[in-house]
Order: structure tokens, then C-alpha cells, then sequence
């Protein structure tokens, strides 16, 4: 389909996102002469920020990449010390770290869906205004990112950064009866994720019908939803070992 | 009248904005003394009339320092938040090494297309009025700013070490323990929350106004640490307060 | 039971139940020594396995339920004021397995916070507690009870138990302890004399336990530690690893210093005022609004805490105020706290250079009772507000029980400003001066910057009149000579506007005024009122005068009016108020004029917080400004080395 038409784009630091963006896109008479997706964040070098630090150190240091998913980056900076350094850690320490992880998502897509998307479907500008137009929905949200990031305190020490998370395991571990109330907790509040679930549902409608042929890649694992353990599965090529995950990315310099 | 405030980020990991987020139910209280009027992570508007200007992250790059003045000339109160802001952060890790170095480790041959310069506390560009320090920072410490500010009073943080709040905690010190902790030149005002989780202090609040550090040093070293760790355990986050 | 007799005897079977049994009862709050770690520490028992009467020394005293670590004592509401907190307890404490050493720290506690002024609070609390001690079965390696007398105590107890391996003795030191036997335990037998013998051998075998011992006789810490004072390269190298870090007057059970402060809520119209613990090794406990820290190097702040604790409250009440726990020394990183080898080092020091000390000294005590102290501010209106200089503004302030302040000229009064914090200013304007009273206020930190932003009808909250103020009876019929430098009037207008009121009781009136420069003039108008009086000697200077500034008297420092006044020494009073570093050519100018030391009366100022001589900020060696002071006799301070 051919066209004549006149199209410039020009987003200056993508809002109510996490990580930063700029898009440009400049289109004259139906010819893109630029489409530009351009990354003002200036680069930190963690990469040879660890060089020469002690094994013990590492995941203190990667965890800085990101303070929204930090326990991801630290869980795999310690999966990498401890292959490296031969640690094994103990069946208790792997269940807690997969529920560390479940803590991070839920904190995260709350986050996302409650404060992030939920303005634009809504037609607002943030979710501010939100918190005067429709006090009760925000309560909602509020109250389910508190649960999640509690439940990241409890696990972890924190969200962002988590202490608890060490080489071999954890430096200090919940009790049982703190776990059984988290527990308790959490059932309580699938009423409320219920109600953040349709109330998407019901401005789905205004979500653009947006598709492009992607490769999606991501961790598979047949027994369980991976977030900790699995291979590299593509939905283009086979599958690899996580040892491989140079060959599934193509970074600049790399 | 409510003041405006607004939030920008540099060279930072958006945790300590989250650290707003983390707020929960008291960002609604927190509204309700202050209009937001800029915070990309977070609202789609922006604007330049702003009363208190909140930055996290650190100044690594020449281009980024004009913005920085720019949020300066915008702002009457100029809040650092975070220790990438306050002192410089994790990202003072790479001063230690050759810059040019540290780019080709990254980016190999395509090292010429990323520029750096030293990572810096934000201070280091602009006057800054507060600090609200800590990688992250405390929502509560966040908050205490905050409240002074708008009590018009200079926010007080502590000019003690971590072994204060420690204490106060009756935690095992973290020596006992066969760990190497900083605590004892580290500002406190965390609540020692990283020995509360069993682990110890790395100084990611920065120092105290007049740190022993050799004491510090020789104590490490005491405990079994080498001279090179020792003075290695200044570099994790005192990497520019050291040097400048 | 016959509790006539003092010891008892329980298996240790019935007394894990008699524990139990006080742990169910939701009436009391009942905690005992567990182990933390490798450590350990008195914490809530969930059941009586837990307790662990084989420790040897706890992390924290338990000094932490009388004085917490965080404790609020007032609200305040904008809308209403202040409110203090009820100290009635709720709960009793039931604290099982103190040591003889913590319970001898408590009965000095006892007297520090009940001397002058009593702290409710604390009071409170030791009254509703029940102390269930434990002989020593294991002793630290830094713990050096023995040499203090407290490895063992026949008082200060509710209960104390000794391990006699398949049973408990009991003493009995109280009708509480006998009660609570009664109540809660069975199968208490009567002890036999061979328990008796039992327990006076594991007494004595107690004080053996420990290799940290003086090499003299402990008696002569007061009079040896005072030879020492002014041998600072002694204090300097033992305090070179200093971190700052305040870590032994935290675990110290006898340490007791705090800080307050006052924290609002978001709403900014409610909050609370905190006190916390604080410790005269942290570097800025001494530091004032300006910047001046009067205390600002390791090692005086290093030197002030063994003076506090071996010789200033030794003077006051009689006792070395350590007890031999062990935990400043265990606690220290650079291990540089070691009481022990301190004074070993400073005896060793002492032979060396042929200093005798043969003598204890024996104080000189009288220790008051008073009243008890009231936390919560009144509220006060700001009626009048008076701007004199750039930064000095005057307020003049009625309290809203409309009471007068009745305060004596010299004393201070404690203002808060909601949300922001309190200081001590001195009451500017005389006693006879009915209705309302007068603040000059210099903006420098928080509370008196806020304080300059507020407005008539403005409320603030005050607490006093505090302190020992000027003796205006006593200088009656005499000749007064005023000396007041820059800031120093504002008090010093006190007391010479009541000799004003009061005119006919004195003798001459000389004021001597001098400041920075001609703008810095305070309270101008009165000032310029003197001229016309001839029953008042007024002369003024300045330490410069700028040249877009007029001033046409005196130019030159305070001193330099001294000599242009004629008066006899015997029969004149010098009132001299200013800053610090005035106080010392002044009062040489004096002294070179023949006044007698105790003819010489000034004010001095430090940081303060409680302003009623607990917290320990205010504290010149063993003087508290803000209780023995702010108007000290020259007489009495000239041998305080920090005074002046």
C-alpha cells in the first residue's frame, strides 16, 4: 500500500515506562527517511565495573542495574558465582529464591498495569488524577503493590537491592509462621488482583490492535513457569542451554 | 498553596523513585502536601515551573551537565535522592579505571560511540540544597525530607556511623560474624537495615563528615582482610568523596 | 511458705513451670536473657526452654525497658498544643536473669533520675518491674565486675537465683519476689544450710572467674583520673583509633544521655517528640547551631567519658559509675575501651612519673529530691514582634493560661516550634514585668530561622523557667558593674531592667555594651533612653564601625571600656554576658583591677535538649549548664577546665 502522506513523531523521553527511550520517526511523502528508536541513558559499565572485584561482591554490584528488577539481576549474578565457584544451595534456598522471584513480578506488573498503563486506557495523564476520580480502584492497586513488596521484604530484605540474597543461600530466612501469614495474605488477595483483572479486561477494548511478526524469547521449563531454572526457548529457533545466551543476543560490541 | 515538585533522573537504576512508588497508601498523603507536575517514570506531563526538583542518579557524561543546570536554574530547592546522586553510587566503581579501558571491555570496537567521563554526585555539577542518601533510600528518610522542606526547616541527618543504629538494634556486630563491614565510617540513618538482614554495611550511604579511616582500615585488616581489600572495600561507593 | 526466711529452694523443673506460669499471665510483659546468634540478649519469652541463665554477658543491658532506645514522651497537635504521655505502665516487666552488675547499674540509674528533678518515665517503670537476677555462671573475658564490688549484690533485686546444679536458690529481696514466689510457684521448700554454704561458695568463686584486674586499688580512680586531665598526649594516643562510632556508651549500662527530637506526620499539623539514646562520643553531641562543637576532638570527647564516669558522678553521688560489665571493651573495633587497661596505663604512668596518689578522695555529697519534671510544653501566643537587626528579632510572648512566667532574671525558657524542635533561649525582659515576656531571638538554625517566619498570634510552646538565674537579693546594696558582649545583653537585660524596677536597692549602675558593629545594636531604643538617666553609667563600643555606618563612641574591643571606668573592686559585682572567647580577656581585665573571683558572675551556653540536667549535652566537666547553671560565680568555674 502506498501512500503520500507526512508523518513526524517525535518523543522526547517515553513516559510512564521503566528505562528510558526517545522516538523519532520522520516520514515525507509516504518515504520513511528516519525511524529512530534511540537510548539517551548513559551507559554504566557494569560489565568492567565487577573486574577485578571479589566473588562475594558481585551480586551487590549487579543488582545495581536495576532497582525494579533487582532480584532478578542478583539471582543471576549468584547463579553465575555459584556455578563458577562450584556452591550448591539447599532445596529450602531454591524454593524461597522461586518465590523471591514471584514477589518481584507481582510487584512489577502492579506496578506496570496499575500506574503505568492503566492512565492511558483510562485517558489521563497519570495515575494521580486517577487517585481523585476513582479513589477506590487506586486503593486497590495501592493495597496489592504493598502485599507484593511485602512479600520481597520478607523473602529478600527488600525489593530493590535485597540483602537477604547471598552467595549459597540467604543471610537470614522468614519463619515459618511469618510464611504462613504471607500465605494467608496472598489467598486474601485474589479478590482484589480479580478486580484489577477485570477491570482491564474491561477497557481492553482500547488497547491498539497492534501485531508484528517478533521473535519472543524467553526461559522454558516443562515442568514449572520458569523464572528461575530452564533453558533459552525461541519461538523462531530451538532451544539452548542458558550457557549459550550469547548466541540468542546480539548486542553491540558483542 | 502546594509547592511543585518535579522528578529527573541521570546515570541510576530507578530505584529510589521506586522508592516513592513503594510509598503505597501514603503517596496519597504525600499528595495532598505537594503537586507533581513533572515525573517521566510516572506521568505523561511536564513542566518547567517546579519549586523542589528531586534528581537520582549520577552526572557520567560532559552533555548531561547542562540539563542539570538547567533543573538548577528551574528549581528554589534541589533534593539528591540516592547514592548514585548524593555521593556517586556504584558508578563510581568504574573511576578506578582507565575510561577508555572500561569502554572497549563493554563495547569493543564500538567503544568511540559511548561517551563518559568520571561518574559524580550530582553536587559536583550543580549546588544541591538536600540529600537524601542510601542505594536505595528509605522511604522514610525520603519522607523526612520531604516534611522539613516543607517546614521550612534544613532537613537534619545524622553525622554518626552505622554502628549507632546497630546498636540501638542490638545487633551482633557484623565482625563477630566473620564479615568485613564499613559500618563504622558509614553515615548512618538506614537503621542499619543491611546488618538487621544479616548481612553487613557497605557503605553505600556514604561517609561520615570526618571518618577514621585508618581505623577502619586497620580494623579490617585486624579481622583477616589484606591491605589491598581493606582499602578495596573504600572503593565499592566512596570512590568520588575519596578522590576529589 | 515463710518468707521470714530469705532463701528458698525450687527444683528446676517446678521453677521452668513457675516461668511458664508467669508467661501466661497477660498481665505482664515477662523477658529473660536468650541466646541471639552466638550471643545473647534479653528479649520476650514465648516459653521458659528459652531461657539461658548460663550467659555470660547480654548485647544491650536491660537498661533498654527503663530508658528504650526510642520512646515517645509528648504529642503535640497544632490545633491544641502538647500533650505529655501518661507514664503509667500498662504492663509490668518481669525481667529474668539479671547479673549483680546490671542491677548495681539500675540503683545508680535510680539516683541519677531521681536527683533535682525526677524523670517520671523511668521512675515509673522501675516500680512496676520485678527483677528476677543470676548469680554469674559464666564471665566474659573483658568483664572485670569483681574489681567494682559488683559481681555479687545483696540488694537491688526482686529474686535472685543460684545454680546449684539440680535446683535453684532463691533469694527473696522483696515482698514483690516473695508475692510472686507465692503466686506463681509450688513446691518452694525452705533452704538448708548447706544450700546456704552452697551459694556463699559459688559467691566467692565468682570473682576469680575474670583475668582482668587493676593493679591497685580501684578506690583511687577519682583522685588519680583527676591528675590526668590536662595530659592530653595521654588521652590523644589512646584515643587515636577512635571511630566515633559511640558503640561504648550504647551496650554501657550506666550510660544514659539522649537526644530528642521532634517528628511531625505528613499532615504537618500533628507529631510527636522522640527521645532517643545518644552518647558523648558521637561528634557532634557537643555542637551548637553556629558550628561550634565545645567538644570537638576524639580525644576530649575520649577523656569526658572516663571523667564522667570515674570522677564527675563520683563527686556527685559517691559511686565510679561503671559497674565492670565488660561490654564498652568487647564492643570496641579498635579495642581502645578497655577500662582496665586504661587505668593500668595511667597508674603505670603515674609511678613512672613519681605522681603520688595514695589518697581516695572522699565527695562531698548532698543529693536533692525535687520535683518532677513536666515534658510537655505550655502553650504561648507571640503578641509582639520586633525585628532589631538583620537577624535579631524580638518576641514578646504571653503564655495562654495567662499566668505569668514568674521566672527569676537570668533563667532560660525551653521553645518549641511545632514540627521543627526546641532550644533554650534566655528570658530577656525582667521579672518585674508583668502579663508577657520577652525573647530576642538570633536566626541561625532550624528552630530560630522557623521561629523568625512566624507571626503575631502565632503559637509556640514553652517549657520553664529553667535554670539557676542571677541572685538579685544577694546584689542588692552593692555596686554593679555590667559587662555585656554582642548577644550577652540579651540575657544580662534581665537582670538590669529588674535593678532598674528596683533602683533605690542598689549601689552604682555601670553598664559596659560593645558589639561587632553599629548595625548589631540591640534593644536601641532603651539603650539610647540611658543617656538621659544619671542614675546609670552607660558606655557603648563597637568592634568596628563600617564606613557606610555612623557611630560617634567608643571604637575597640570590649576591654577597651574597662579601664575608662573608675570603681572599687571591693565593693563592685561584675555581670558579665557574651560570647565565649569574650569571657577570657574580660575577665583578666578584671582580676588586673583587683575583683575578687567571687565578685565575678557570668553565663555561659551549650547545646542543650532536655534542659533539666538529664541528657548530658550541656554538660562543662561535672557541671550542667542548664542546671547548676546558666549563671555560674566565677569562683566556682575556675577550676572547670571547659568552662571557659
Amino acid at each position: 500500500m502506498t501512500t503520500n502522506k507526512n508523518l513526524e513523531v517525535n518523543v522526547h523521553h517515553v513516559t510512564r515506562v521503566e528505562g528510558h527511550g526517545n522516538i523519532y520517526v520522520n516520514v515525507k511523502n509516504g518515504i520513511i527517511e528516519k525511524c529512530e528508536w534511540a537510548i539517551p541513558e548513559a551507559p554504566r559499565f557494569f560489565e568492567a565495573m565487577v573486574v577485578g572485584r571479589e566473588w562475594n561482591e558481585l551480586h551487590h554490584i549487579t543488582s545495581r542495574i536495576c532497582g525494579i528488577c533487582s532480584i532478578g539481576h542478583t539471582l543471576a549474578s549468584l547463579k553465575a558465582t555459584e556455578a563458577a565457584m562450584g556452591i550448591s544451595i539447599s532445596d529450602q534456598d531454591l524454593k524461597l529464591r522461586k518465590i523471591a522471584l514471584h514477589a518481584e513480578n507481582l510487584q512489577s506488573h502492579i506496578l506496570h498495569v496499575g500506574f503505568l498503563v492503566l492512565p492511558d486506557l483510562m485517558g489521563v495523564g497519570s495515575v494521580i488524577p486517577l487517585a481523585s476520580s476513582n479513589p477506590d480502584e487506586v486503593k486497590i492497586v495501592l493495597g496489592l503493590h504493598r502485599l507484593a513488596n511485602d512479600m520481597s521484604n520478607l523473602i529478600c530484605g527488600r525489593t530493590t537491592h535485597p540483602q537477604r540474597l547471598i552467595p549459597g543461600g540467604f543471610s537470614k530466612i522468614p519463619s515459618i509462621k511469618q510464611l504462613l501469614t504471607l500465605r494467608d495474605n496472598l489467598q486474601a488477595s485474589v479478590p482484589a488482583l480479580q478486580a484489577v483483572a477485570d477491570l482491564l479486561k474491561s477497557l481492553a477494548p482500547k488497547i491498539p490492535d497492534f501485531t508484528r511478526e517478533t521473535e519472543f524469547i524467553a526461559l522454558s521449563n516443562p515442568d514449572e513457569y520458569a523464572l528461575y531454572d530452564g533453558k533459552i526457548a525461541s519461538t523462531d529457533t530451538d532451544s539452548a542451554p542458558v550457557k549459550d545466551y550469547l548466541s540468542y543476543t546480539k548486542k553491540l560490541g558483542s | 498553596m502546594k509547592p511543585k515538585v518535579a522528578f529527573f533522573d541521570f546515570a541510576g537504576c530507578e530505584g529510589d523513585q521506586l522508592q516513592i512508588a513503594n510509598l503505597e497508601e501514603e503517596i496519597l498523603d504525600l499528595l495532598g502536601q505537594v503537586e507533581v507536575v513533572s515525573f517521566r517514570e510516572v506521568m505523561k506531563e511536564h513542566s518547567d515551573d517546579y519549586h523542589i526538583a528531586f534528581i537520582e542518579g549520577s552526572c557520567t557524561r560532559q552533555q548531561d551537565e547542562e540539563r542539570l543546570k538547567q533543573i538548577r536554574k528551574n528549581a528554589s530547592v534541589v533534593v539528591a535522592i540516592g547514592s548514585c546522586a548524593t555521593i556517586g553510587g556504584i558508578n563510581s566503581l568504574k573511576n578506578y579505571q582507565n575510561l577508555d579501558t572500561v569502554k572497549k571491555i563493554v563495547y569493543g570496537e564500538n567503544a568511540s560511540l559511548f561517551d563518559t567521563y568520571l561518574a559524580r554526585p550530582i553536587d559536583a555539577v550543580i549546588p544541591v540544597d538536600a540529600y537524601v542518601h542510601g542505594c536505595p533510600m528509605t522511604k522514610e528518610e525520603f519522607l523526612h525530607v520531604v516534611k522539613s522542606l516543607l517546614l521550612g526547616k534544613k532537613p537534619e541527618i545524622p553525622n554518626y556511623p552505622v554502628c549507632v543504629e546497630c546498636k540501638k538494634n542490638e545487633n551482633v556486630c557484623a565482625f563477630e560474624r566473620g564479615e568485613f563491614c564499613i559500618g563504622p565510617v558509614t553515615r548512618a540513618g538506614c537503621n542499619s537495615c543491611c546488618v538487621n538482614e544479616g548481612t553487613k554495611c557497605w557503605g553505600c550511604r556514604g561517609m561520615v563528615d570526618n571518618p577514621n579511616e585508618n581505623s577502619q582500615k586497620e580494623v579490617l585488616i585486624k579481622y583477616g582482610l589484606s591491605v589491598d581489600d581493606a582499602i578495596g572495600k573504600f572503593k565499592l561507593y566512596f570512590g568520588w568523596e575519596k578522590k576529589k | 511458705m515463710d518468707d521470714d526466711k530469705k532463701m528458698h529452694i525450687i527444683s528446676k523443673d517446678t521453677f521452668a513451670e513457675f516461668i511458664n506460669n508467669l508467661i501466661a499471665d497477660n498481665s505482664l510483659n515477662v523477658v529473660g536473657v536468650k541466646s541471639k546468634g552466638e550471643k545473647f540478649a534479653f528479649g520476650p519469652l514465648e516459653s521458659a526452654n528459652q531461657l539461658r541463665l548460663d550467659y555470660d554477658v547480654t548485647l544491650l543491658p536491660p537498661k533498654k525497658y527503663f530508658l528504650p532506645q526510642y520512646e515517645e514522651r509528648v504529642t503535640y497537635d497544632v490545633a491544641t498544643g502538647f500533650k505529655a504521655k501518661d507514664p503509667k505502665e500498662s504492663k509490668s516487666n518481669v525481667i529474668i536473669g539479671v547479673h549483680p552488675y546490671d542491677i548495681m547499674a539500675l540503683l545508680h540509674m535510680d539516683e541519677i533520675f531521681r536527683e533535682t528533678k525526677s524523670d517520671p518515665y523511668y521512675l515509673e517503670r522501675r516500680n512496676s518491674s520485678i527483677i528476677i537476677g543470676t548469680n554469674i555462671q559464666k564471665m566474659s573475658e573483658q568483664c572485670f565486675a569483681p574489681s567494682m564490688g559488683c559481681a555479687t549484690i545483696d540488694y537491688g533485686y526482686d529474686l535472685m537465683l543460684t545454680d546449684l546444679g539440680e535446683k535453684y536458690a532463691i533469694d527473696v529481696g522483696s515482698h514483690k519476689g516473695a508475692d510472686l514466689l507465692n503466686k506463681y510457684a509450688k513446691d518452694v521448700k525452705k533452704a538448708f544450710a548447706r544450700d546456704i554454704h552452697a551459694v556463699g561458695k559459688k559467691k566467692m568463686d565468682i570473682v576469680n572467674m575474670t583475668k582482668q584486674k587493676f593493679n591497685f586499688s580501684s578506690e583511687l580512680i577519682p583522685e588519680m583520673i583527676g591528675r590526668f586531665y590536662e595530659k592530653d598526649s595521654f588521652w590523644k594516643d589512646h584515643s587515636e583509633e577512635c571511630l566515633s562510632c559511640g558503640s561504648c556508651v550504647l551496650v554501657c549500662p550506666t550510660c544514659y544521655c539522649f537526644d530528642i527530637q521532634d517528628i511531625p506526620d505528613l499532615s504537618l499539623k500533628k507529631g510527636q517528640r522522640l527521645r532517643t539514646w545518644d552518647g558523648c562520643l558521637l561528634e557532634d553531641f557537643a555542637k551548637v547551631a553556629s558550628g561550634e562543637n565545645f567538644r570537638d576532638t576524639k580525644a576530649n570527647r575520649y577523656r569526658h567519658r572516663y571523667f564522667k564516669k570515674g570522677k564527675y558522678l563520683f563527686n556527685r553521688f559517691g559511686f565510679v559509675s561503671c559497674v565492670g560489665c565488660g561490654r564498652c571493651s568487647s564492643n570496641c573495633l579498635p579495642d581502645i575501651a578497655n577500662p582496665v587497661n586504661l587505668f593500668n596505663d595511667m597508674y603505670a604512668e603515674s609511678l613512672k612519673s613519681g605522681i603520688e596518689i595514695d589518697s581516695a578522695t572522699v565527695p562531698d555529697i548532698s543529693i536533692k529530691t525535687g520535683t518532677i519534671i513536666e515534658f510537655a510544653p505550655k502553650l504561648a501566643t507571640i503578641v509582639k514582634k520586633v525585628p532589631m537587626t538583620a537577624n535579631e528579632t524580638m518576641f514578646e510572648l504571653k503564655l495562654d493560661d495567662e499566668t505569668d512566667l514568674g521566672h527569676q532574671p537570668g533563667q532560660f525558657v525551653q521553645v518549641s516550634v511545632f514540627g521543627v524542635g526546641e532550644a533554650p533561649f534566655g528570658v530577656s525582659s525582667s521579672p518585674t514585668k508583668k502579663g508577657t515576656f520577652e525573647l530576642c531571638i538570633r536566626k541561625l538554625g532550624n528552630v530560630t530561622s522557623k521561629m523568625h517566619t512566624l507571626k503575631e498570634g502565632d503559637k509556640v510552646g514553652i517549657r520553664g523557667p529553667l535554670g539557676k538565674g542571677f541572685d538579685a537579693e544577694f546584689l542588692k546594696g552593692k555596686d554593679l558593674l555590667f559587662v555585656a558582649g554582642g548577644l550577652g545583653i540579651v540575657p544580662l537585660r534581665s537582670l538590669f531592667n529588674y535593678v532598674l524596677a528596683n533602683r533605690k536597692d542598689y549601689g552604682r549602675v555601670i553598664l559596659l555594651y560593645g558589639c561587632k558593629e553599629p548595625r548589631e545594636l540591640l534593644f536601641g531604643d532603651e539603650i539610647l533612653g540611658l543617656e538621659d538617666r544619671d542614675d546609670v553609667e552607660f558606655m557603648s563600643t563597637v568592634d568596628w564601625c563600617p564606613e557606610e555606618e555612623v557611630w560617634t563612641s567608643n571604637v575597640g574591643v570590649i576591654t577597651t571600656l574597662i579601664p575608662k571606668v573608675d570603681f572599687d573592686p571591693q565593693k563592685t559585682y561584675a555581670v558579665v554576658v557574651g560570647p565565649p572567647i569574650m569571657y577570657k580577656f574580660v575577665i583578666k581585665d578584671l582580676k588586673s583591677r583587683n575583683v575578687p573571683d567571687d565578685h565575678i558572675i557570668v553565663s555561659l551556653e551549650r547545646r542543650m535538649k532536655c534542659g533539666v540536667g538529664k541528657c548530658g549535652h550541656c554538660q562543662i566537666n561535672q557541671l550542667y549548664v542548664c542546671k547548676d547553671g546558666p549563671v555560674f560565680n566565677y569562683s566556682d568555674i575556675k577550676g572547670v577546665p571547659e568552662a571557659l
